[in-house]
Parts: C-alpha cells; sequence; structure tokens
C-alpha cells in the first residue's frame, strides 16, 4: 500500500481514538475521582455527565486570552503546540492490532510507521518533551512557573534513564528496536513480564520500573512536583488562559493513553491474547485501559513525594536496578534463557 | 537534493541565530532547532538510528543540561541574560580559517552515490565492537575521565 494511504488509514483513527480518549479521560478522571470520594463527580451535561468534556472545551475557547505583560511573547504563544503534537507523534510507531501471516506467525500491524528504531524513537520524543513544559514556564516570567519548569527539567531528565534502560530490556530480549519484533517475539516466548520463562522475573521488575518511570514523564501523582498545587499552584500553567490551558492538558491526558499503551506494547504482548488475531485490537485496547484505570488509581490514592525524595528514590534506586535489570537480561540472552 | 539544501539553509540559519541572539535562552532554543534540523539530514541521508541518536542525546540530553546551566547562573531578579555578539573580525577569520580545510576534505572526498540500504543499529553496532572497538572503548574512557573530572570539581574542599 502507498504509504501516505496506509499513514492515513491507520493514522487517521489512531487520531480519532486519542483525541476522544482524552477527552473521555478528563471525564473519567473526575467520575472516578469522585466515586472513590464518596461524591457524585460530572452527572449534570448529557448522561452520567459525558457531555462534561465537550461543555468544557466550548468554555475554554470562549475564555479572554491574556498574555503577561512581562513574557515572552513569541515563545509564550509557542510554547503549547508542542506537547500533544510529539505525544501524538510517539504514537505513531504503536502496534494496535495483530494479523496471522501465511507461515502461521503472528504479525503486529496497525501501525501508522512501522520504524526499525520504533522504540528509539518514542524515547527521543519523550526527551524533547521537557523542552516545551520549560519554555513555557520561563516565558511566562512568572517566579512560580520558572520554578515548576526547573521542577519538570531535573525530573524529566532524571527519570528518563530508568525508562530508556528498562526499555532496552525488551529490546534485548528481542534483538531489535521496532515495537512489531517486540510483539512477534512476546507471540511466540510468551509476554515479557508475564509468562512461565525465568526472563519473565526480569521482565516484570522492567515493566514495574518503566511504569512508574513513565508515571513521572507524565507527571502523574505521586511524581507531579512540577505542578504541586499547594507550594506551586499550578505549575507552568499558571499564566496560561483558556484553550492553551486546555492544550497542555490535553497533552497531560493523551500522555497518559500513550504510556499506557506503550507499557502494554512492551511488557504485556500489545495486541496478543487468546483467540483469534482479530481480537487483537480489543485485546490492546483492554491492556491499555487496565493500565490506564491503573494510573487514575494510583494518582487519587497517593500523595506526592517532596522534590528530593523524587531524586533520591530515581538515582538511588530506579536507575542502580535498572542498570542490574539490563546486565540481567542480557546474560539471560546470552545463557538462552530467553 | 532540494530538501537537503532547505534542510542545510535551516540548519546555517538557526546557527548563525545562536550567535546572533542577545538573548541567552533563545541561544539555546535556536541551537536546540539546529541539531533537531540535523537530525533530520539524518534521516534524508538514510540513518535513521544516527538521527534517533541525534535527536535523544544532543536534543534531548545536550539542550537539556544548557538549559540547567541557564537556570543554575540566574543569580538576580529578571531572567534577560545579556548575551552580546563581540569581536566579529576574529569571529569571522576563525570561521574562514575553519571553512577552507573544511572546503579542502569536501572536494576531496569521492563521490559515493546514492545510499541503497539504510544504516541500522546493529551494523553501528557491529562496527563498534568489530573495527572501531579501540576508538569505541578510547571514547569511554574520555567520557570516564571528564566526569571524574566534574565529579572533583564540584567536591567540597572540607570532607
Amino acid at each position: 500500500m502507498n504509504p501516505i494511504v496506509h499513514a492515513l488509514v491507520i493514522g487517521v483513527p489512531l487520531l480519532t481514538f486519542l483525541m476522544g480518549g482524552a477527552a473521555l479521560a478528563t471525564w473519567f478522571e473526575r467520575r472516578f475521582s469522585g466515586k472513590m470520594q464518596t461524591r457524585w463527580g460530572p452527572t449534570v451535561v448529557g448522561p452520567a455527565g459525558l457531555l462534561q468534556p465537550v461543555a468544557d472545551a466550548l468554555k475554554m475557547m470562549q475564555k479572554e486570552d491574556i498574555v503577561p505583560r512581562a513574557a515572552d511573547r513569541t515563545l509564550f504563544n509557542l510554547a503549547p503546540l508542542f506537547p500533544p503534537f510529539l505525544v501524538i507523534a510517539s504514537a505513531a510507531v504503536i502496534p494496535f492490532a495483530a494479523t496471522i501471516d501465511a507461515d502461521g506467525a503472528v504479525k503486529a500491524t496497525g501501525v501508522v510507521a512501522d520504524l526499525d528504531i520504533g522504540i528509539l524513537w518514542v524515547m527521543a520524543l519523550a526527551g524533547l518533551m521537557v523542552f516545551p513544559i520549560w519554555v513555557a514556564g520561563w516565558a511566562a516570567n512568572n517566579k512560580y512557573t520558572m520554578l515548576s519548569g526547573m521542577r519538570m527539567v531535573a525530573q524529566g531528565i532524571s527519570y528518563e534513564i530508568p525508562m530508556v534502560l528498562c526499555a532496552l530490556v525488551p529490546v534485548i530480549f528481542a534483538g531489535s528496536l521496532s515495537l512489531s519484533d517486540i510483539v512477534a517475539y512476546q507471540a511466540v516466548h510468551g509476554w515479557n513480564a508475564l509468562s512461565l520463562s525465568p526472563s519473565a522475573i526480569v521482565g516484570a521488575v522492567a515493566a514495574l520500573l518503566f511504569f512508574l518511570a513513565s508515571l513521572a514523564e507524565a507527571n502523574r501523582i505521586p511524581f507531579d512536583i512540577p505542578e504541586a498545587e499547594s507550594e506551586l499552584i499550578g505549575g507552568v500553567m499558571v499564566e496560561y488562559t483558556g484553550i492553551k490551558f486546555g492544550i497542555f492538558m490535553l497533552a497531560e491526558y493523551l500522555h497518559t493513553i500513550v504510556a499506557s499503551a506503550l507499557t502494554a506494547v512492551l511488557f504485556f504482548g500489545g495486541p496478543l491474547g487468546p483467540g483469534p488475531a482479530v481480537l487483537g485490537l480489543g485485546w490492546m485496547l483492554g491492556k491499555t485501559l487496565v493500565l490506564f484505570v491503573l494510573i487514575y488509581w494510583i494518582r487519587w490514592s497517593l500523595y506526592r513525594f517532596r522534590s528530593d525524595q523524587l531524586m533520591d528514590l530515581c538515582w538511588r534506586i530506579l536507575v542502580p536496578l535498572s542498570l542490574v535489570l539490563v546486565m540481567l537480561s542480557a546474560l539471560l540472552v546470552a545463557g538462552g534463557f530467553a | 537534493m532540494t530538501a537537503f539544501a532547505v534542510i542545510a539553509g535551516i540548519i546555517l540559519a538557526s546557527g548563525l541565530m545562536v550567535v546572533r541572539s542577545e538573548n541567552l535562552v533563545h541561544s539555546v532554543l535556536w541551537l536546540a532547532v539546529t541539531l533537531i534540523a540535523t537530525a533530520v539530514q539524518f534521516v534524508l541521508l538514510n540513518a535513521p538510528f544516527l538521527a534517533g541518536m541525534q535527536l535523544m542525546l544532543y536534543t534531548g540530553g545536550i539542550i537539556t543540561l544548557m538549559l540547567f546551566g541557564v537556570m543554575l547562573t540566574i543569580r538576580d531578579e529578571g531572567v534577560d541574560i545579556p548575551n552580546p555578539s563581540e569581536g566579529h573580525l576574529a569571529g569571522a577569520g576563525a570561521a574562514l580559517a575553519f571553512l577552507v580545510p573544511t572546503l579542502y576534505a569536501i572536494w576531496g572526498t569521492p563521490d559515493f552515490g546514492p545510499m541503497v540500504d539504510p544504516i541500522t543499529a546493529k551494523d553501528i553496532g557491529s562496527s563498534f565492537l568489530g573495527p572501531q572497538l579501540i576508538a569505541f572503548e578510547a571514547l569511554s574512557v574520555l567520557l570516564l575521565a571528564a566526569m571524574i573530572g566534574a565529579i572533583v570539581l564540584v567536591r567540597r574542599k572540607d570532607p
């Protein structure tokens, strides 16, 4: 198929899923937290408050667009454009479905661009994510946004290290950077984090660390120091109004969806599961949903770390542990156990 | 070729902006544009792994470190750090002195023709652990030395 046609056929549904999912996520988060705290959450707009995201979007578009007088105008206006772009672009390499090809092997499909460097592409974009957020904090010229931006950069580059190292574990098992090859490996050898093979122990720990580090990258509680509202009002978004604020929030919700999907593909088999390959899309969405709910469950159960505790956890525990995991997985592959 | 020329133009223009910007933060951000455009150039040259690494290490890592540097050097109130361009003549001289041998090297290089196979991560890995092993190990020793140096520099004098 022509690559442009292919990208449209897969990309348009993917974009719709991500944007619709992010809108529903705002509804879900409020509804879910409401249930957890014995209150109702949104109920008024639409059945069970389902149209609340539409109302919110309309409200944000009508709000006055204010740029602080002391702000760096160009950068202030440019910064919100990038976070959603980076998150959506990183979703382009994630396979969402599976087929069985002629010789009976399971093959991952439903991917916009099956790059050879798949996971590297995702990690590179995740590394770029700190810029627009830091720039937003700096350009607003406000001490709270500035502090938040500094925390964001510190947290972003620290947690990127265990995230990349843990993502290397499935890469070493599969011997490929491509996400569809990683799925194909799991089709033969069982899920990286959940199977009877001895490598699954390493895989499970790596999955846990990867998930924690992605929570930190997505700024979710217990790692949402950059927007700790009790100290910093609301992080880098403080000076943003209306739809620009909305775009930052959109990027955050998108990030939780993409992080769940990525964890599902790397460690839990992605579109693999019992039943015919047609069910692949269902399995993938189901696994993503479970991890997605887990993120929100954690967010509303725990409180946030202090800034120094956060760095301590990363550099003293997660980084050494993930280095050990990378070595162990290399040994397992060399010893023929994986 | 057109794409190459456009990207090369972006690299040159943003590189110029890095030295011409009066604001240090703007300089750093223009440098990010330069590095991202270089990554795009690698994609055009059929080296996707190199492009990914360029994005991850240079744009994601080095620029972030520079932002850290900028933040840690803000001692006073206000965020405008003056970054004047001085010594235009000496700079032009140095640029010219660099340009001449570079042009000489470019003209001396044979035309390899269009690249057919992409350079994959496997190719790069096996060349690191094969023919280029000594250079690779020397580089890692260099990085280790830099790291130890940094630790020595920031260590407190009184234990």
